[in-house]
């Protein structure tokens, strides 16, 4: 961090086009440290950032069969093995009365694994992040486009890498401070 | 713009004359056992009709929810389910024997059987002989002009010579569906529900549709997969169609189980001598096995196989998916129908599967039939020319 | 440097004239502008107006209950043979109302809808509050409502548990989870919209607040990326739930044998009636936050219209049920069964099942059919109206009609309501309506970057941009 006391340089474009059409021609140059901050989500800009396949389905799966498995237990565990209880001649083993707790607890196993998971993984929350020293950044809420390329890439060199983006059709470059 | 002409179906192999044939042959056959077993012939004629009914009512129906929400995967499928509601006008024909011989089917219509039944006493209002025959005819009455109209301002349109079909069909469908929801819900009662008199069941109806409906989804996914064998259906019907199929499969495959598991649970709970007698015998000895290859394979399996995205997006492994739900819904009906004769376990008859084949054979002829009359894709749809833009 | 791409004349997305879910004119920035607005400007004197109005209703639940909870639940009507009364159907009432609002932002989402991105977040909240207002009572209808927590499965010193196979027991694991899994899938929603409010708040505590739940939120590639596969996962797990919530809900009749609730069509009527008076309380809040807040480009009246057919398509299944309960109540030669089904008709509560059926079939099911009706806000509004009247009189008609004479003669008997059972009926709209204005207050009440998403899209239809995907 002391060799660049930088985060990284920012590039604001103002349409979607030219915002995926830099980020390839960025990924093309060789940079790998790049990220790009949009409005609403934006097709086409997940190879160039280099994102891997989404392990939320997985994640939310498990919590699923979590729930699944222990609220089942939860229900046979006590009226077949802790305190079995004849109540109204149905059966200790009632699975068919035990199927829709089961159930909710898949839902709730699974629905409390995916979004935490998904901030997990998001890395949120994060209280402090170098870009929102960007005084414009505030627009990437409303309708700009923001591309960042980062200190740590290899490739980066402040003046270079400014230069290049600023080729890029962008409306303005800007240096984030860390 | 491709021309009508080169969306006429014209290779089918045979497939009519085939079916035709085995179709005669069977029901020939069926005769044998007409003679020598009537009661155990009109059994499985009943059940061989009630199935290819229901896959032409289930058509119908799924036609007239697509006019009525014009989703991508109505378009590919319309000519398809238009040809299936049409075959219901012919299959009329084929619903004569059953009320010839509902004396040999049905208790209720039998005045001895009656008279030593106090239950049965009090259900004559609804359970007699001259009404069962006046509520055939309006079904197949309101069953044949549906199936008529949804055929014939469709062909309309293909003449361009009639804007306004586009909305007429879709007024149509709408008091259509009413018109579909309740036949086919008392069609249900009196055809099999009424088999075992005593039992009643209000969510029966919906039930009986939704199994109906997966029959029919698992029918046309089929005929969809085979159409896209060759030229030209195989341009038209995308990978992202048959995702959609996949998931109206699942769908129905998922309401099938849930109608099927509320009744379940509740009549369980419930434990009363009127209802619990039709699960007892459903669900114990051998019949057991049935009901569990029900579970397994007419929810477990499919619906984990739907879910994935490398099944849904490949024809050839959903038309498994398909085939597999459209056997399993045989065996459904199976279920519904026959523990009301053999309470004890599952007999196999021959007759059950020869009669099940040979009106078969039937329906697949008149639906090949159909399928030849009009172009297989409604190109002169006004929003069909953007669903093939998007492709 | 080369030029990066032939079209490098790119304009900022806009509406153009004649797209289906957004007035014209529209870019990024406007609608984020217009619905932050709502948000970040002046407190309005109808707003203050409306929710004093409401705090007024809130603070007779809070007397209605206070009372009870002092007095006991003899403040109720309710008496052996009638245990169950308002509070149960508030309860289902209330959890009805809540099911249109996940139905919209999750099924309509798994559909690809687009029009639902206008209607899918004050839904949501919708389903929120309906689903705390419902929480509310079977906790106060219990003798003792401080033991509550004996509901839930905790290793209590006597090694006791909650009876698993009681229907009660279902409700609590349902409402809880529904209530959670709502609330995660709302906030969800918000995150990306409470970034866009803590950019542009001006007042520090705003900026503070909104910056504290937005939890950091960039708008990045990946969190995007994310977003939306958790967004499609939740509409996917959310979708089961709501209709296991009422048919849960809808067990708590049908697993005991009283005639009138041991009826099989429950769990799918059940599901089918919660959407319909829940699609009528989206209609009801819909038409007059458009009105109110100028958001009439944003909710069109194409929106009105599908919702209206959503209401007739709910409406008929409402109505099939019935016609099932009532054919099946005489063919199944059950003495008790058809004695129900008669007394519902024709016995003490006669007027309250035909004012039912003229709410939720005679009236809505008749109009509901013609264009002109379902597009005039006026007539919409009314009909919804009379469906949630219809909706809360079904429950009532289930619940008191099949209590009050069931078995045995000798233990007939009568439900009157009390000044108390009205209180916190009426007590509960003002909590769900004070809920409902401090969001539209503090919360945009439709998703912003949904809504740039929708520009976008609408935009590149209309080939104002090109593509972004090369």
């Amino acid at each position: 961090m002391a060799k660049h006391p930088i985060y990284g340089l920012m590039a604001e474009f103002d349409n979607t086009h030219d915002l995926v059409a830099a980020a390839h021609r960025v990924r093309e140059e060789g940079y790998r440290q790049i990220d790009a901050y949009t409005p609403f989500p934006v097709e086409g800009l997940e190879e160039t950032v280099g994102f891997r396949l989404p392990l939320l389905p997985i994640i939310t799966f498990i919590g699923g069969l979590t729930g699944c498995i222990g609220g089942f237990i939860l229900q046979y565990w006590p009226n077949v093995i802790g305190y079995p209880l004849d109540i109204g001649g149905k059966p200790y083993d009632s699975w068919p009365s035990f199927i829709p707790i089961t159930f909710e607890l898949t839902i709730l196993g699974a629905a409390l694994f995916c979004v935490f998971g998904m901030f997990f993984l998001c890395g949120l929350p994060m209280p402090y992040h170098p870009v929102f020293n960007v005084p414009r950044f505030k627009l990437a809420s409303h309708d700009r486009f923001f591309l960042c390329i980062k200190s740590k890439d290899p490739k980066f060199s402040l003046d270079e890498t400014k230069r290049f983006l600023e080729g890029l059709n962008a409306r303005e470059v800007s240096i984030v401070p860390v | 713009m491709n021309s009508d002409q080169s969306f006429m179906l014209e290779q089918t192999g045979n497939a009519q004359r085939k079916a035709l044939g085995v179709g005669v042959v069977c029901l020939a056959l069926c005769v044998i056992e007409l003679v020598i077993h009537p009661t155990q012939f009109l059994r499985s004629y009943l059940f061989g009709e009630v199935f290819w009914l229901g896959i032409g009512l289930s058509c119908m129906g799924i036609l007239m929810l697509h006019h009525l929400v014009s989703g991508r995967w109505g378009f590919v499928l319309r000519r398809p389910l238009e040809a299936a509601a049409k075959t219901l006008c012919w299959m009329a024909i084929f619903f004569i024997p059953i009320i010839v011989g509902m004396h040999h089917l049905y208790i209720w219509s039998r005045p001895a059987d009656v008279a030593a039944d106090p239950v049965i006493q009090q259900k004559t209002f609804y359970l007699n002989t001259p009404f069962f025959i006046a509520r055939q005819i309006v079904y197949w009455v309101l069953w044949i002009l549906l199936a008529y109209f949804l055929n014939r301002w469709s062909t309309r349109q293909d003449g361009g010579s009639d804007p306004e079909s586009q909305r007429r069909l879709r007024n149509l469908s709408g008091p259509g569906l009413v018109i579909y929801g309740f036949t086919v819900t008392f069609a249900g009662f009196d055809w099999v529900m009424s088999l075992e008199p005593h039992f009643f069941s209000t969510i029966y109806g919906m039930m009986f549709t939704v199994t109906e409906a997966v029959g029919g989804m698992a029918f046309i996914t089929i005929v969809a997969y085979l159409l896209s064998q060759q030229e030209p259906m195989s341009e038209v019907i995308q990978p992202s169609q048959f995702h959609d199929f996949g998931n109206l499969l699942l769908v129905f495959t998922l309401l099938w189980a849930y109608l099927s598991f509320s009744q379940y649970l509740i009549i369980w709970s419930g434990n009363l001598q009127n209802e619990i007698p039709w699960y007892v015998s459903r669900t114990n000895r051998q019949w057991a096995w049935v009901a569990l290859a029900l579970v397994i394979f007419h929810f477990a399996v499919p619906f984990l196989l739907l879910l994935q995205r490398f099944i849904t997006f490949r024809k050839q492994y959903l038309v498994g998916v398909a085939s597999l739900l459209f056997i399993m819904s045989i065996f459904d009906l199976f279920w519904l129908m026959a523990p009301a004769y053999n309470p004890k376990g599952p007999q196999f008859h021959w007759s059950d599967w020869v009669a099940l084949v040979g009106l078969g054979g039937i329906f697949v002829a008149i639906f090949v039939s159909q399928l030849k009359t009009k172009p297989l894709v409604p190109l002169h749809d006004p929003t069909f020319a953007g669903v093939l833009q998007h492709e | 440097m080369d030029p990066v791409d032939p079209v490098t004349e790119e304009k900022p997305a806009f509406v153009e004239p004649g797209s289906p879910w957004i007035a014209p004119g529209h870019s990024y920035g406007s609608v984020s502008d217009r619905i932050a607005g709502v948000v970040l400007g002046r407190t309005r004197k109808g707003w203050i107006f409306g929710f004093a109005i409401a705090f007024f209703l809130f603070l007779v639940l809070n007397y209605g209950i206070t009372m009870l909870f002092f007095v006991g639940v003899g403040k109720f009507g309710i008496n052996i043979p009638v245990a169950w009364a308002f509070a149960i159907t508030n309860f289902v009432w209330w959890i009805g109302i809540g099911h249109a609002g996940t139905l919209i932002s999750a099924f309509l989402l798994l559909m690809r809808q687009k029009w639902r991105t206008s209607i899918n977040r004050f839904a949501e909240a919708m389903t929120i509050f309906a689903v705390a207002c419902a929480g509310m009572f079977p906790l106060i209808h219990m003798g003792r409502p401080w033991l509550f927590y004996w509901l839930f499965p905790y290793p209590d010193t006597m090694g006791v548990w909650p009876q698993f196979r009681s229907p009660l027991v279902w409700d609590v694991f349902a409402v809880s989870t529904y209530f959670t899994v709502s609330l995660l899938f709302w906030y969800v929603g918000l995150v990306p919209d409470l970034a866009t409010l803590r950019d542009k708040a001006k007042n520090k505590l705003a900026k503070v607040a909104y910056g504290f739940f937005s939890m950091g939120w960039r708008g990045s590639v990946k969190h995007w990326r994310r977003h939306e596969v958790a967004s499609l996962l939740l509409a996917g797990i959310a979708t089961p739930l709501v209709v296991s919530v009422h048919t849960v809900v809808s067990f708590d009749f049908t697993i005991a044998i009283v005639p009138g609730w041991h009826s099989t069509i429950f769990p799918p009527y059940f599901v089918a009636g919660a959407i319909y008076s829940g699609f009528a309380m989206v209609i009801m809040l819909a038409i007059p936050l458009r009105k109110w807040f100028h958001l009439e480009d944003f909710i069109t009246i194409r929106h009105l219209n599908n919702m209206g057919k959503l209401l007739l398509a709910t409406g008929m299944i409402v109505t099939y049920s019935y016609v099932m309960e009532a054919f099946m109540a005489f063919y199944s030669a059950d003495k008790f069964e058809s004695y129900m089904m008669l007394n519902r008709m024709t016995g003490p509560y006669a007027i309250v099942f035909w004012t039912l059926i003229a709410c939720n079939i005679a009236i809505p099911m008749t109009f509901l059919w013609s264009y002109r009706i379902r597009t005039n806000t006026v007539a919409l509004f009314l009909i919804a109206g009379v469906a949630q009247v219809g909706m809360w009189l079904e429950r009532f008609v289930i619940i008191v009609t099949s209590l009050h004479r069931d078995f045995v003669p000798s233990s007939w008997g009568q439900f009157y309501p009390t000044p108390t059972d009205w209180e916190v009926l009426f007590g509960s709209l003002g909590l769900f309506f004070c809920l409902f204005y401090l969001f539209a207050r503090l919360l945009p009440s439709i998703s912003i970057f949904e809504m740039r998403d929708l520009v976008h899209k609408t935009a590149e239809e209309a080939g104002v941009i090109a593509g972004a995907a090369e």
